[in-house]
């Protein structure tokens, strides 16, 4: 069963060649999916294809496998968590009014707002008395931990995540990773991430689709695409990659059936 | 809600005004002029005293002005020359009688102009009283005696086709005059660098510089006799009573009084009061109440506030929710943009006149006048705010599922506060500035004393309004700002600063 589904689908902008070309791909339930490329490769266009930020020129995109209601965006919206690089915290609220935003929307009780909140502060390991400051006076891995925690506050069955571990520095990064392997572990969620970083593409998702100008290169599992680079882009791009990052993290496989990166 | 409960109390305040000028009373008016201020309390206090209850809007700015409102029923009557009649209203190509304007006015205005006070405030010619006595020099014509005398007019005097060309042409005189600044010309005279100069006949500084007139024998001057100009339909015994004053006032009187208004800075009412017990026309016991300063204070700045606050109220009413459609509807910018921005380029004092052959005077064109200028600022900051939010933050508003309103109301408005907060104060300091110039109009507030101040180049009096008006523009600025920092977190007042 497939949570999303592209059909065939192209995006043109006026006077360009196709930003994305013939994207034809299933993200599988409760499956974590990384699309990676270089800049301008589309994979923040093919992301927002997914909550309608973004409209197909041609092709049918199907989303709870229904095809997307142009109409009623913001209702398939809440039932997407969205989170992007640089957190995108309102900086005229506070920690606890970011994260329950959707929830007010929703006209939520009170005090079924004030649980959630907190219980999803705890999940983040976010302090509850951080819940009155304003995003200014945390710490950029703490605004991206109140950003997820936001994405999840109606509890989405599916997750956008554009470059949204993109702006934090190595150790903690690394944290969040490990947080996010867990509760993917206990509660597991459809996941599109979006990221130019192939290590976190590894060491995160199950599934990883390689777009070089708007059409898909080569899609699989980590170790596949290792083992057997469809094209001198893949291998080119693996090693690029490789090559100049500082490889003190801990990229090593996990738990389920992941990449094993060359050493 | 507490604000809803000061809009409610203004809007009242405004009703009450209104409803007092539709009372039946007669509502008298004037030019801001010293002549025209005096003149409109002879009348007001001649009709006082006979029983009537009179209101005053006295300083209604110029002719333009006075005009139109008596035509739109603000005023009742105020007093008017019979040359202005002729060329400003009627615009007559050719001299007509007394009676000729009456018929004109009667048929096209329903208006009708009372007995004339006596004086005749037209142009004249004058030399120093001692030149006068020493060259014999009592007429226009005895000029040719004197040849040596050198001659200075006004720059409109010496254009005017009615001024010097006819005149010299009339009585053959053949001088070069020099055009000289009309504020100057009497220290020249004075100072004897200029012998011969022109003058309204009833200009105080003719006593004040001891000046002779040269009668105009040739009658080439058109007259400009002053007399009460009256709504036909006005009480038919007003207007009896009014025909008491025909030729109680001479041109040595007008000088008189308008000399002590100008030169001694005595207040109108008080002089046209003892002008009129002079006269018998009025008991002398009687005294007018004295108000206190403080208290005449208090209530300009009170009319001032609420002038402005009213205006400021109704511009932001109309001006965020149209600076939110152009945000939104970015086609409609150019032209709502461009349309207010033209608004804020028409003069002040001139938007004012518009403003009276559609509302009248007093308070209503006023606080549309304002609330015109207030509207570019408030709606260029909202639009510009608006349009300025953080890309980042507009693509997650609507990523996450807000709805149009949703963002509108709870991401984009709070973001953009700061800046249209920022519009709100700038359009009520321009306001508390502009409010002087609705005097005017007979608005009141802070602009009546600089209007009158104006009217007798006194400056004490200009101060007298001018600095309460700067004094409340600091406050209202000051008192902005403490609103502000209530309002709005400090983080993004700090980022909207940079």
């Amino acid at each position: 069963m497939s949570a999303i589904t592209f059909g065939h689908v192209f995006k043109s902008y006026r006077d360009s060649d196709y930003a994305l070309h013939d994207i034809h791909l299933d993200f599988a339930e409760n499956v974590t999916t990384a699309i990676v490329g270089t800049s301008g490769s589309g994979k923040s266009t093919l992301l927002q294809l997914i909550n309608g930020l973004e409209r197909p020129s041609r092709g049918k995109i199907f989303v709870f496998g229904a095809e997307i209601d142009y109409t009623k965006l913001p209702a398939l919206r809440r039932r997407l968590g969205y989170a992007v690089q640089g957190t995108g915290l309102f900086p005229h609220l506070t920690v606890a009014e970011n994260i329950a935003l959707l929830a007010v929307m929703e006209k939520w009780e009170p005090p079924r707002i004030k649980m959630r909140t907190e219980e999803l502060m705890q999940l983040a390991g976010l302090p509850l008395d951080f819940s009155s400051r304003y995003p200014y006076q945390l710490s950029g891995g703490q605004q991206q931990r109140v950003g997820l925690c936001r994405a999840m506050m109606l509890n989405p069955k599916i997750f956008l995540l554009d470059e949204a571990f993109g702006a934090l520095d190595p150790i903690t990064r690394s944290e969040i990773h490990e947080e996010f392997l867990h509760l993917q572990k206990i509660e597991p969620r459809t996941i599109v991430m979006v990221t130019h970083d192939l290590k976190e593409a590894l060491k995160l998702a199950q599934q990883i689709v390689i777009l070089n100008k708007g059409r898909i290169e080569q899609m699989g599992n980590g170790e596949q695409l290792l083992e057997n680079p469809a094209s001198k882009f893949v291998s080119n791009f693996f090693n690029h990659n490789w090559g100049h990052e500082s490889t003190t993290m801990n990229c090593t496989p996990i738990d389920h059936k992941g990449a094993k990166p060359r050493s | 809600m507490r604000y809803s409960k000061i809009l409610l109390m203004l809007v009242w305040i405004c009703c009450a005004d209104v409803s007092s000028a539709l009372g039946q009373k007669i509502v008298v008016g004037s030019k801001f002029d010293a002549e025209g201020r005096i003149l409109g309390e002879v009348i007001a206090q001649l009709l006082e005293s006979r029983g009537f209850q009179v209101e005053r809007r006295l300083a209604l700015g110029a002719t333009l002005i006075c005009f139109q409102a008596l035509i739109n029923g603000d005023i009742d009557v105020y007093p008017e020359y019979s040359g202005t009649i002729e060329q400003a209203i009627l615009k007559l190509s050719q001299r007509a009688t007394i009676d000729e304007l009456r018929r004109q006015l009667q048929q096209q205005y329903r208006l009708e102009f009372l007995a004339p006070f006596g004086f005749n405030n037209t142009y004249a010619i004058v030399v120093r009283k001692t030149d006068a006595e020493r060259l014999g020099l009592k007429s226009i014509s005895d000029l040719n005696k004197a040849p040596t005398l050198r001659y200075g007019f006004s720059n409109e005097f010496l254009k005017r086709l009615d001024g010097w060309p006819g005149l010299a042409a009339l009585y053959g005189l053949t001088a070069i005059p020099n055009g000289i600044e009309h504020g100057l010309i009497y220290k020249a005279i004075s100072e004897h660098s200029l012998d011969v100069i022109d003058v309204y006949s009833t200009d105080a500084n003719i006593q004040r510089y001891d000046l002779a007139i040269l009668s105009d024998d040739k009658h080439f001057f058109p007259d400009y006799l002053a007399a009460p100009l009256v709504r036909a339909e006005m009480d038919s015994r007003a207007k009896q009573e009014l025909n008491e004053l025909a030729g109680a006032l001479s041109e040595t009187d007008m000088i008189a009084l308008n000399a002590a208004a100008t030169i001694d800075k005595k207040d109108f009412a008080d002089s046209a009061r003892e002008f009129l017990q002079r006269r018998k026309l009025l008991a002398s016991n009687e005294k007018p109440a004295a108000q206190n300063h403080w208290t005449i204070l208090l209530q300009r700045t009170f009319t001032h506030l609420k002038l402005t606050a009213l205006a400021l109220l109704l511009a932001m009413a109309l001006a965020i929710p149209a600076g939110i459609l152009v945000y939104r509807l970015p086609k409609f910018s150019r032209p709502v943009l461009y349309l207010s921005g033209l608004l804020q380029t028409i003069p002040s004092i001139a938007l004012l006149a518009f403003m009276i052959p559609f509302f009248g005077i007093g308070t209503t064109p006023a606080i549309l006048a304002l609330f015109l200028y207030a509207l570019l600022p408030i709606l260029r900051n909202t639009a510009a705010a608006l349009f300025s939010v953080d890309p980042l933050l507009k693509k997650v508003s609507v990523g996450m599922g807000l709805t149009n309103w949703q963002r509108l109301l709870h991401i984009e408005l709070p973001l953009a506060a700061p800046t249209i907060f920022a519009g709100i104060k700038t359009a009520a300091v321009i306001n508390i500035g502009t409010a002087t110039l609705a005097a005017f109009i007979g608005a009141g507030g802070l602009g009546e004393p600089i209007v009158t101040g104006l009217a007798l180049n006194d400056s004490r009096l200009i101060l007298e309004g001018a600095i309460p008006a700067a004094l409340l523009a600091l406050l209202v600025e000051f008192g902005f700002e403490s609103l502000e920092k209530l309002l709005i977190p400090k983080h993004l007042l700090q980022k909207s600063a940079e």
